[in-house]
């Protein structure tokens, strides 16, 4: 944390901006979904869905860096195994995914007035965010893993956080009128999963659907989580 | 082809000796099927002393380094370090050594603070942390750039700080590939009696380098590694010992017939020295320096060069290295 405090500002402020802007600047033309929800209340949850992607691309910064400044071969060379390494990088992503979404909701506190504060909805949202966290940090992982140059990896990145959110409930609910291919990507995107979740115990309309989209998000967690971990350990990360 | 001799594999079995930390017999590694980073090699580092590397680039100094600090798991033969396996001891291997890479390693934060970090992630205790940061940011020279972060100094510092940042921890073998690049010569010097006072300790070293003059300062034992083999393997006083009583000239020739001279001063000297000759110079080596001289300059006048440089030197170590590449090997003492 005390290694690169431009990038946290950009990591923490970014969707800090969104929730900010978006949210005054929406307000005047929606109500979400004419659900009579407020667009700022509708949006914090989204937001703090949002950090798991966050997460991912700490997750998958951190290996890079480490390759870069060649961190990586000097720390596969101490008393650690290379799954310990790897694992330390997904607690690091899931810590900074739950702590990015806290420091969400005392934005939304803020600009607000009042927050869910029961312990299931909370319990709901941040088990909402820590399962999406570990399935983007994985996500990135497994393409840093497979990905042989920074700007190639970079550049996926952009398009993958691009796509990821805004194909996805965060910022708006998925409407009837959407175009078939873009409804489909909404249905998969495990974002939406997260966001749907973390909306409905924040605005108290947890539903069954919200319970089968964490359920698969498990599910699809365990095999990206083993896809990433299987690829950095045949990888010849070590010597570049 | 004159085949390389390891005089350390002469035996068709090659027990490892009692005190070797670390043991290798006819170990490879191919990273492609067209060729191997490491062909056949086969030597012992014993306990307490200073085992040398020398190579080209390319040469498979690294590689073998890899292989020992279990960065990589060679596809062929037997290695042992510390009496373990890397295949399957690598996290216990891996806490009793350390390994300053050739490129540079560093985190996000000041000078002091890769030292504290690296001491936290070896389980130093706090106390002994700071007592081991201060002292060696003192004997490293690094109080005065402390506070700064490690990607800010400069390419000297930062090798300092790498070496130092292994002392923190406790280690049984010393890993240094290429330690002293981009320091100059008073910290290169520093920096090699530094890890001279911790070889008395009982430290074991295993060190990679260019630089002859520092394998002959700190060396107990060098190898001569080319092309994934080990070519020459003894220690630094007998290796010099081998060329015992023999001198060097070095020979540079002015004028177009420098290829015509050194021609005619091969067919002239036989077997009596061995002249290696590259573009207008040439090194030779003589058991009868007074009698090459007499040659050397009668040739230049009847061919008709202009003598340039010439001088008359003991054997360096640098002549052995660049023999034994050039002439694939020589037959070497015990080691």
């Amino acid at each position: 944390m005390n290694t690169d405090p431009g990038s946290l500002v950009i990591l923490i402020g970014l969707p800090g901006m969104y929730l900010v802007f978006f949210g005054y600047g929406f307000a005047s033309i929606t109500s979400a979904g004419g659900s009579g929800t407020a667009y700022l209340q509708f949006l914090t949850p989204g937001i703090m869905s949002f950090q798991a992607v966050m997460a991912g691309t700490v997750g998958g910064g951190i290996l890079w860096a480490d390759r870069r400044w060649g961190m990586l071969a000097q720390l596969l060379s101490g008393p650690f195994t290379r799954l310990q390494y790897l694992l330390g990088i997904m607690l690091t992503a899931l810590l900074f995914g739950l702590a990015g979404g806290l420091v969400m909701l005392g934005v939304a506190f803020v600009l607000l007035g009042s927050i869910p504060t029961g312990a299931v909805a909370l319990g709901v949202m941040f088990g909402a965010i820590t399962l999406g966290s570990i399935f983007f940090g994985s996500l990135m992982l497994l393409l840093a893993a497979l990905l042989k140059s920074n700007n190639a990896y970079n550049s996926l990145q952009i398009l993958v956080i691009f796509v990821v959110n805004f194909a996805s409930t965060v910022f708006y609910p998925e409407s009837s009128g959407l175009p078939v291919v873009l409804r489909g990507l909404f249905q998969v995107n495990p974002l939406t999963y997260v966001a749907n979740t973390a909306r409905g115990a924040y605005l108290g309309t947890l539903g069954p659907t919200d319970g089968y989209q964490m359920l698969l998000l498990a599910v699809e967690t365990a095999v990206v989580l083993f896809l990433a971990v299987r690829a950095y350990m045949r990888s010849d990360l070590a010597y570049e | 082809m004159r085949r390389p001799l390891n005089a350390l594999s002469t035996a068709p079995n090659f027990p490892a000796r009692t005190d070797a930390v670390i043991h290798a017999e006819e170990l490879r590694h191919s990273y492609d099927a067209r060729r191997y980073a490491l062909d056949g090699v086969s030597f012992d580092v014993r306990r307490g002393e200073v085992f040398g590397l020398l190579g080209r680039n390319g040469a498979g100094k690294s590689t073998l380094i890899k292989a020992m600090t279990t960065l990589i798991q060679p596809t062929g033969g037997t290695l042992r370090v510390l009496g373990m396996d890397p295949a399957s001891d690598g996290q216990r291997i891996r806490s009793r050594i350390g390994v300053v890479q050739q490129g540079e390693s560093f985190d996000f934060t000041t000078v002091e603070g890769n030292l504290d970090i690296y001491g936290m992630l070896w389980g130093v205790p706090r106390e002994e942390r700071r007592r081991r940061r201060e002292e060696l940011l003192g004997r490293f020279d690094l109080d005065e750039i402390r506070k700064r972060r490690a990607f800010d100094i400069s390419g000297g510092q930062k090798r300092r700080v790498q070496v130092a940042r292994e002392f923190m921890h406790d280690m049984e073998i010393l890993f240094l590939d290429e330690p002293t690049v981009g320091l100059d010569v008073i910290m290169r010097r520093t920096l090699l009696d530094s890890v001279r006072s911790e070889v008395r300790r009982g430290l074991t070293v295993v060190f990679t380098t260019h630089n002859l003059e520092e394998a002959d300062y700190l060396c107990d034992r060098v190898a001569v590694i080319d092309e994934g083999r080990i070519l020459v393997l003894d220690g630094v006083e007998n290796l010099k010992r081998l060329y015992g009583g023999k001198k060097t000239i070095d020979l540079t020739v002015g004028g177009d017939a420098a290829e015509r001279f050194y021609g005619r001063l091969v067919e002239a000297l036989g077997v009596g020295a061995t002249v290696t000759v590259s573009g207008s110079s040439a090194v030779i080596l003589t058991d009868n320096p007074k009698e090459v001289l007499a040659r050397v300059l009668e040739l230049s006048q009847s061919v008709g060069v202009q003598l340039e440089w010439l001088h008359v030197r003991q054997n360096t170590l640098e002549d052995v290295f660049l023999r034994s590449v050039r002439h694939g090997g020589e037959s070497s003492g015990t080691a």
